[in-house]
């Protein structure tokens, strides 16, 4: 069920340099749910100083972006103007924040002090007062003394744009048509047939740059299964050379995967050529 | 009061601004990530498989959903220039200002990739107009072609989230190839003390010691100025007449005698030119990266041979462009030097004096052709050695010779640069010439991760390595998408980057392992004989790295 409505969505671009990043955190699912992986570029806010993980803002990859264009399930977001009294906005919820903040805060210093108070019974009575009238006596110095300075406000540092992350019905962020990423390659159709192809099929697909490949095919999604082919595209016509299948071979056997060599026909059907290393004798 | 809840709900569920509330419980988040454990080979439509799929995603979404957290007292302050495509801090600098940043007219200023960097680490909050810019704000502002593209700054984000200190590339800062001919000792202690020297403003024993000992280096090496070409030909005549003239104040002469002592050229002339503008503004640490001082090709530089008889006993001012500001020298009287050279008689073999009158051995194309003492040895060599008797008529009397005799010695340098049909050349002495595609430009310079400690800005020596990046589409015959980092090391020649020969292996190391995520956009290292950089990833305290 939620899938269904999460398909229903259009998904916000921001262009950045031409290239197309997704930000919304419902943007990031929807594209996952359409089996559309992308690459994570940007520091993961928990621990920002390390590359194994990152965060947001997701880059498509260009068929995929075509993919979307040609489902109509995507749209540039549009940068919002800076409206007037947008400043005073701001410096109001900041106020506010700070004040409920200080409250919170007041709270918990005193819930904390209760339970050091509460915890230490058995210390001998430290005067004719009771244990009780310690405590209220201690929680009204604390109420008399509390400072909560400015610098101790939490903020937050928003990844996504302000006002962009509103009903999802607000399509007037959304604008239709963008400057699609300029590609020079001349491998861009072949490409595009070969990835629209092997989705079709139910395949996940992330570029194999570091294969040397063009795509790297999952079964399922790549955070649980391994991925089983390197695919290379090819047109019909191209003809490649001898040593560079071998250096392709080899690297896909010693990497575990197998390497497909797939040209579309013109029929629109895709022709796919797998690539086992035998060994030498 | 029910729908108010609901649309609150509802609006909080989409929302991505987080509460007051929210925000104050974010204190206590856990900053650890959880580990990702094995992955499946293959999908087999079993519940259990389903399950842990379900728990990968949602813990996918939970981390990559997070918002930044931070004290306000922790994050420095910032606006954002447009007009000069920079950001300026609003409050004191942390950390970060070691290796970051710069300043202009007195206030601290970082660039944009920087900023953008620090705003993803969440030390930084860049304001303009007042509103402070989200995360996709600032990628969307601060990455263009004007600064720096999205390919370049994941490159950049890559290696600085490694502990690398990455700057931009200044090409006029690279010694050039006369610089690196003369093979001068490294002049970084000498630039920091004549520079202290300078802002104390009084001239101490060893300032004038120097200045003393730099003159007798000048006038020894003006006894080699016969065919050699530098600074020092022109400073020379310069300086002996300030000096001669008797009213030097020690900061002029100790300066203008630095420069030739210190060296000419890239990295020594530019302490000479800073010493000058120092006396001139008396401002310390000023370093604007968009300006680049001059970087001269010294051979197109016309510099006057005094030693030769044609030239007259005055010198025209040289060109104001090649001096620095507030230095202005008019005609030049170098009669009284002249007088002082070419004073012994050369012994001529009586060959010699026989076509002396006739011929001035100087006229000779090939003499001129010879940059210095060693080269006309060989030329001399040469010629009287073609009479010799043992080469093969057919080869050497033809109308195509080859190029080396093979029974001269000659180390293999200069033998592979003879026969070479295509020129080698620097690719960073050329960079600032490059004038072709954005592709090959190299964009970033690149500081190993230990000297961040004693790392100074003002002065940061050579790089461990110069990054260029690019998209390649092609490598040999296959395709390849993504980024490739191409690390130069000082001799990289041009074509070699394009050839197919290239060392894949390298890319694979780095990211083999498939349990990263998928996709991964930064695909591998190039190196040319150095070492991966993440090998030093294990010497990394991910939390404790210096920014």
């Amino acid at each position: 069920m939620e899938d269904d409505t999460s398909q229903s969505e259009v998904i916000g671009l921001g262009l950045c340099d031409s290239c197309p990043l997704l930000w919304r955190t419902r943007d990031l699912r929807t594209v996952r749910s359409r089996g559309l992986v992308g690459s994570l570029l940007g520091s993961l806010p928990r621990m920002p100083r390390q590359n194994g993980r990152l965060g947001r803002p997701l880059l498509l990859q260009p068929e995929e972006e075509r993919l979307l264009t040609e489902l109509h399930a995507a749209a540039a977001l549009t940068t919002t103007d800076q409206a007037r009294g947008r400043v005073e906005q701001y410096e109001a919820e900041q106020q506010t924040s700070y004040e409920q903040q200080k409250i919170l805060a007041l709270e918990d210093r005193k819930s904390a002090l209760l339970r050091a108070m509460t915890s230490s019974q058995t210390v001998p009575d430290s005067g004719p007062r009771t244990p009780d009238e310690a405590l209220r006596g201690r929680l009204e110095a604390l109420d008399r003394s509390f400072t909560f300075p400015r610098s101790a406000l939490a903020v937050q540092l928003s990844t996504v744009r302000a006002g962009l992350s509103h009903f999802p019905e607000d399509r007037a962020l959304l604008r239709a048509d963008w400057p699609i990423r300029a590609q020079d390659d001349p491998r861009r159709d072949v490409r595009y047939q070969v990835f629209r192809d092997l989705r079709g099929r139910g395949f996940y697909l992330t570029s194999a740059g570091k294969f040397g490949g063009d795509f790297l095919v999952y079964p399922g999604d790549p955070l649980r299964f391994h991925a089983h082919f390197i695919v290379i595209c090819l047109s019909l016509e191209e003809s490649i050379g001898v040593l560079d299948v071998l250096s392709v071979a080899r690297l896909g056997s010693s990497v575990k995967k197998t390497v497909l060599l797939c040209s579309p026909a013109a029929d629109g059907a895709v022709l796919y050529t797998s690539l086992q290393w035998s060994g030498m004798v | 009061m029910a729908d108010q809840n609901k649309s609150d709900a509802e609006r909080s569920s989409f929302s991505e601004v987080l509460s007051p509330s929210e925000l104050f419980a974010a204190r206590s988040r856990s900053h650890k990530i959880p580990v990702r454990g094995q992955k499946d080979f293959l999908p087999d439509g079993s519940e259990e498989q389903r399950q842990r799929l379900e728990q990968s995603l949602s813990e996918h979404w939970s981390l990559v959903s997070e918002e930044r957290v931070e004290r306000l007292g922790n994050l420095v302050k910032a606006t954002w220039i447009p007009g000069d495509q920079m950001v300026e801090l609003q409050s004191p600098a942390g950390k970060f200002w070691q290796t970051m940043g710069f300043s202009d007219k007195g206030k601290q200023c970082l660039l944009p990739e920087e900023a953008l960097y620090l705003m993803e680490c969440g030390n930084l909050q860049v304001f303009y107009q007042d509103l402070p810019l989200s995360i996709q704000d600032g990628y969307e502002r601060f990455l263009s072609s004007r600064t720096v593209s999205l390919r370049q700054y994941q490159v950049f984000g890559h290696l600085k989230r490694l502990g690398y200190v990455v700057h931009r590339f200044d090409a006029s800062s690279e010694p050039s190839s006369y610089a690196r001919q003369l093979n001068l000792p490294p002049s970084r202690d000498r630039a920091g003390k004549q520079l202290k020297r300078k802002r104390s403003g009084s001239p101490t024993a060893t300032a004038t010691a120097s200045c003393s000992h730099s003159e007798a280096q000048e006038v020894s090496t003006a006894e080699r100025m016969l065919e050699e070409e530098g600074e020092e030909d022109r400073k020379l005549p310069e300086s002996h007449l300030t000096t001669s003239a008797e009213t030097p104040e020690v900061q002029t002469s100790t300066a203008t005698a630095a420069g030739p002592a210190g060296g000419a050229g890239g990295v020594g002339g530019r302490s000479w030119w800073a010493a000058a503008v120092l006396r001139a503004w008396d401002q310390g640490s000023s370093h604007n990266p968009t300006s680049a001082s001059p970087c001269w090709d010294h051979r197109s530089i016309p510099f006057p041979d005094l030693g030769s008889r044609g030239v007259g006993d005055r010198l025209a001012s040289p060109d104001p462009s090649l001096l620095p500001a507030g230095v202005a020298v008019g005609v030049c009287n170098v009669a009284p030097w002249r007088r002082k050279i070419n004073l012994r008689q050369v012994k001529m073999s009586s060959k010699e004096q026989k076509g002396r009158r006739r011929w001035d051995v100087n006229k000779d194309k090939q003499v001129r052709r010879c940059r210095n003492w060693a080269e006309y040895q060989e030329l001399q060599a040469r010629r009287r050695g073609g009479r010799r008797k043992g080469r093969p008529a057919h080869l050497w009397n033809a109308a195509v010779a080859p190029l080396h005799d093979p029974r001269r010695p000659i180390p293999t340098k200069e033998l592979l640069d003879k026969i070479s049909v295509v020129k080698s050349t620097n690719l960073l002495e050329g960079a600032s010439r490059l004038t072709g595609s954005d592709e090959w430009r190299l964009c970033f310079s690149v500081y190993q991760p230990d000297t961040v400690a004693e790392f100074k800005k003002s002065n940061p020596g050579k790089p461990y390595s110069r990054i260029c990046v690019c998209s390649v589409r092609r490598l040999g015959c296959l395709q390849q998408s993504g980024l490739l980092i191409l690390r130069t090391s000082d001799s990289l020649e041009p074509g070699s980057t394009k050839r197919g020969s290239v060392n894949r292996a390298t890319g694979e190391k780095l990211d083999l392992d498939d349990s990263r995520p998928a996709g991964h956009g930064v695909v591998g290292y190039l190196g040319c004989g150095r070492e991966v950089p993440d090998r030093h990833h294990s010497r990394l305290d991910p939390n404790g790295v210096a920014q």
